[in-house]
């Protein structure tokens, strides 16, 4: 092997780890609530976001509307009493394309949540996927496209087999999508989210 | 292109962070059999202090039927120092434990959901990665049955909580019988 196929390969797994980097950091920065750091995960030419049923959201402006404007309530960054996000990040597939240039990344998602429903502060136990775009800009990694899909959203006390799902999170008096959720199937849909990669034996 | 020597410092820096993500996570392994949790014990320094809280502390009960403490490690976001020689990770860990409902004694096993997130220090001596520091936050740790929301918000902060070893002692509200003082 000459040195230029040597780098190629050391350049293919240093993208690997710095995208499951970008990917946990994402999700702890959620957990702290700190939106606008979220927004700087962002290209400036990203594609898009789409989180449970809130809705298709375009390009930065989208990713801005999503984070700051709908689930940060207008606050940048925020830290309220009772307020729990923990968004676990397990299982990360990641695959670089040929070109080094952009990655598609799956991850499953575990999360302990308490949140106000209503007036009332609910605990939840939720359980989602991930398929997600990645873009190199000036050697770093960033996210281009960001896609949560919801399996389900359940009361603490009841389990996902009793209530699969809380309550729809799809509308807000002032901040609208730009399209409707490309997929919002819950539990006991059966819907998988579909895999950005092919079976790694059989190529199916 | 880049030269031999720079791609070795950028393979080296690679193998650093996969050590050290093995090494955090068999630490979470060995926790399966040493219940540990360490927000609440205090700190620990030096390695006496890491023997006495692992081994004196946690580990000198006689095992009992039904105690259970796994710790998944998970999410872990690894940075070796630009010197190679030590490392800083953050990671979750989501534990699920049966443990006696009164910590380091006897009682009825309790099924406990626990989560935390650790930010830990590392260093490299002789090739090897270890553990420096261990610094573990504890989010909850919460009866199975009840979840981390079940205590609704209170008026206003406990006006005084001070339990033992602290010293402070809750004063009585009456004077003295026989001295009136």
């Amino acid at each position: 092997m000459n040195l230029e196929e040597l780098e190629k390969r050391v350049t293919l797994m240093e993208d690997i780890q710095e995208i499951e980097n970008l990917q946990r950091i994402y999700a702890y920065y959620f957990d702290l609530q700190r939106w606008e750091d979220i927004v700087d995960l962002f290209s400036d030419n990203a594609e898009s976001v789409e989180i449970v049923d809130h809705g298709l959201f375009l390009g930065k402006e989208g990713v801005k509307k999503m984070y700051w404007d709908w689930i940060g309530k207008g606050i940048r960054s925020a830290n309220q009493p009772w307020i729990q996000f923990i968004i676990t990040q397990i299982g990360g597939v990641v695959d670089i394309s040929p070109d080094g240039k952009t990655a598609w990344g799956r991850w499953q998602t575990w999360l302990c949540e308490a949140k106000p429903f209503g007036a009332f502060p609910k605990q939840e136990w939720l359980h989602g996927y991930y398929e997600n775009k990645y873009v190199k800009e000036n050697g770093k990694w960033l996210f281009s496209k960001l896609h949560w899909n919801n399996t389900f959203c359940s009361p603490f006390e009841d389990g996902w087999l009793k209530t699969p799902l809380m309550g729809l999170m799809n509308y807000h008096p002032t901040v609208k999508p730009d399209a409707p959720p490309t997929a919002f199937h819950p539990y006991p849909s059966g819907y998988h989210l579909p895999y950005h990669y092919r079976h790694p034996i059989t190529g199916a | 292109m880049a030269t031999l020597e720079e791609l070795q410092a950028r393979i080296t820096r690679l193998d650093d962070i996969k050590q050290v993500e093995k090494l955090q996570r068999i630490y979470g392994y060995y926790l399966d059999c040493e219940s540990v949790e360490v927000a609440d014990f205090g700190v620990y320094r030096g390695k006496a202090g890491v023997k006495k809280f692992y081994l004196d502390l946690l580990g000198s009960k006689p095992p009992r039927v039904g105690e259970l403490s796994i710790g998944m490690i998970m999410q872990g976001v690894v940075d070796i120092d630009p010197d190679g020689k030590t490392a800083k990770g953050r990671w979750y860990c989501m534990s699920i434990e049966a443990k006696p409902t009164i910590s380091l004694h006897e009682g009825e096993l309790r099924q406990l959901w626990g989560n935390g997130i650790y930010e830990n220090e590392y260093v490299k001596e002789n090739g090897k990665w270890l553990f420096k520091k261990v610094f573990y936050f504890l989010n909850f740790r919460t009866p199975y049955e009840d979840g981390w929301l079940k205590v609704p918000p209170p008026d206003a902060p406990p006006t005084n909580y001070a339990p033992y070893p602290s010293g402070i002692h809750l004063q009585p509200h009456y004077k003295h019988p026989i001295t009136g003082k």
